[in-house]
């Protein structure tokens, strides 16, 4: 018995080094799966020129072909066709490379900004309360109203969906960031670095920015799956991007019109959103978890 | 109780103050004259000047908003540029169909968001447990517009079992509660997941605490533990997300209406923009604005009912 326990816990055990972020991300198999898809969309989307089998303008007499999977489908579209005789699959590339670069523009930009304001906030405690008060107020609209009263304003288009986005993203991050740069103040090398002298510039960047960045990055892939949600329903709404520009909300909502009689049209552009946001969902849910074990049952 | 209200409403005065503000500044973005833009391409320079005159626009801008702010109190939202009705009455006509939608939505979505999660809390780690997290991640990565597709193609079409365009009636009869039920479907699908997954992490923390212990060493029936004494103080957290949900909540109602032709403030906003007829976008905004101030200031009464150390405060 006792032989058995001093078997099972040696004295002195050499602890094995805690393994990198992405080694730790790379054992969990549906965030590795999640990521893996969500690249391959990425890549799908950036190389669609070349890999898209048509134009995806050309409308042909061929209108509202089904899938291959059903009775009268083809080999030539894969997908399909629309209700203009337009290959599918080719516009689904496209739409997707619309979609993402919507979500990225709007997460990258207002992420930029949100993160100087919180960076600021955090760094200077005089600027706190008077930036966080607007950013409650920023907070305290919904995203879908500025994107409504936008698009009211500058009129439909992708860049009022942007501009939404953008707005409705910058006070998220701006809290996020603070929150997570209030910690890294409170660290001594802070103290150590202002005590020799080193200019704002160099402590805001080299010392706040550069330890909090990593939450505030898995914060923005989980705000990059709200803002394609957010952007596509504004394109569904006929707010954003203007026919015939293909873009996934706009697509899934130019095929309500033959929604019974082929209901393709509509349904395979709103899978490949779910399929996008979901990946990102599940990266960002996974990210989080390795970054803050604390939030892991949220 | 009264204090905490009044001090409710006393913060949302400023949110309510910078909505105002982003509708008055929604026509003064707009390029070229504004009087001639509100009088529509039509109207002739007559009219153009007897607009400018009457809403003060060759005032400065401060007493410009100072009008504004006047005539929205008084109720005056000016006039359709399309159909050249009043605003105000327009809005009125479609206010009460959106909040139908809302509350159907909320009745049949909370009760079955906090049961899944309780569900899920109870089973923890087990299959259900993962089957209802999946399920909740995969619902709040579906836009809206799915679901009601979805459920227009099946329920609606193939078996032909609800009306989905529309509202066919009043909600008492038969007719205008069945055209309600696949848009209040819709919009609570979209609202599900949150709550599911925020109460089963609140659940889960609540069913460490002692007393919880004592509830099951003193022999309760697990179900009665579950309902009285772990969910009650499980909720308060799910309240608050769905205050916070609000925002998400009206633009579900946005969508949903516009695509089952539900004739609410939602579907009044979007057509508005797509017509360009800005004073009915700017009041349907506004309304909508409200909307959004009035829930999340009933979430703070319910938050303020369910946890007893708010009321004291």
């Amino acid at each position: 018995m006792s032989e058995a326990v001093g078997a099972a816990l040696p004295l002195h055990t050499a602890r094995k080094p805690r393994p990198g972020m992405l080694v730790r991300l790379m054992r969990d198999r549906v965030a590795l799966a999640a990521g893996i898809v969500l690249l391959l969309i990425i890549l799908a989307a950036l190389l669609s020129p070349w890999i898209a089998p048509h134009d995806p303008y050309l409308t042909t007499r061929r209108r509202m072909l089904p899938p291959v999977w059903e009775a009268r489908g083809t080999w030539t579209y894969v997908l399909g066709t629309d209700s203009l005789g337009r290959c599918m699959l080719s516009r689904l590339l496209y739409g997707t490379r619309s979609t993402l670069l919507v979500g990225i523009t709007a997460t990258a930009i207002g992420g930029a900004i949100g993160m100087f304001i919180g960076f600021l906030s955090a760094f200077y405690s005089r600027l706190d309360g008077i930036l966080m008060r607007i950013n409650d107020v920023l907070l305290s609209i919904p995203a879908i109203l500025l994107g409504l009263a936008l698009a009211a304003v500058i009129g439909s288009g992708l860049y009022a969906i942007i501009v939404a986005l953008v707005i409705a993203t910058i006070p998220t991050v701006a809290r996020v960031t603070r929150s997570a740069a209030l910690v890294v103040m409170a660290q001594d090398y802070m103290e150590a670095g202002r005590s020799i002298g080193l200019p704002d510039h160099t402590l805001m960047w080299r010392y706040l920015a550069l330890n909090c960045i990593s939450s505030v990055f898995v914060y923005l892939t989980l705000r990059f799956a709200q803002s394609i949600l957010l952007g596509a329903v504004l394109s569904f709404l006929g707010l954003g991007a203007q026919p015939p520009t293909a873009e996934l909300g706009m697509m899934a909502s130019s095929g309500r019109n033959e929604l019974f009689i082929a209901p393709h049209i509509a349904t395979i552009p709103s899978l490949a959103i779910v399929v996008i946001v979901l990946c990102a969902n599940v990266l960002g849910d996974a990210l989080r978890d390795l970054l803050d074990p604390r939030l892991r049952k949220l | 109780m009264l204090k905490h209200l009044a001090q409710r409403i006393a913060t949302s005065v400023p949110v309510l103050l910078g909505v105002l503000l982003l509708g008055f500044l929604l026509l003064q973005l707009v390029p070229g004259d504004v009087a001639r833009v509100i009088a529509g391409p039509t109207a002739t320079q007559e009219i153009v000047e007897q607009i400018r005159g009457d809403l003060g626009l060759d005032k400065p801008l401060a007493i410009q908003f100072l009008l504004y702010l006047l005539r929205v109190l008084q109720g005056d939202l000016g006039y359709s540029m399309i159909n050249n009705t009043a605003v105000a009455k327009e809005l009125a006509e479609a206010l009460w169909p959106t909040a139908e939608l809302v509350i159907a939505c909320l009745i049949w979505a909370i009760p079955a968001g906090i049961g899944l999660g309780a569900l899920a809390a109870m089973n923890r780690g087990r299959w259900l447990d993962r089957a209802i997290i999946a399920i909740s991640v995969v619902g709040v990565s579906t836009p809206v517009f799915f679901f009601a597709l979805i459920l227009m193609i099946y329920l609606g079409y193939h078996w032909q079992l609800l009306p989905f365009l529309g509202r066919s009636g009043p909600i008492w009869t038969l007719e205008g509660l069945a055209s309600l039920v696949l848009p209040a479907l819709t919009l609570g699908l979209s609202i599900i997941g949150p709550i599911a997954r925020m109460t089963r992490t609140s659940a889960l923390d609540v069913m460490s605490a002692d007393h919880v212990r004592t509830a099951r060493a003193k022999g309760l029936a697990e179900t009665t533990i579950m309902l009285k004494h772990i969910l009650r103080n499980a909720l308060i957290p799910v309240v608050t997300l769905i205050g916070l949900q609000a925002g998400f909540l009206l633009g579900g109602a946005v969508v949903t209406e516009t695509i089952f032709s539900w004739p609410g403030v939602g579907r009044m906003a979007v057509g508005a923009i797509l017509a360009r007829d800005l004073p009915l976008a700017q009041g349907a905004i506004l309304v909508l604005a409200l909307c959004f101030i009035i829930i999340n200031l009933a979430v703070d009464l319910l938050y303020a009912a369910l946890d007893p150390r708010v009321k004291a405060s």
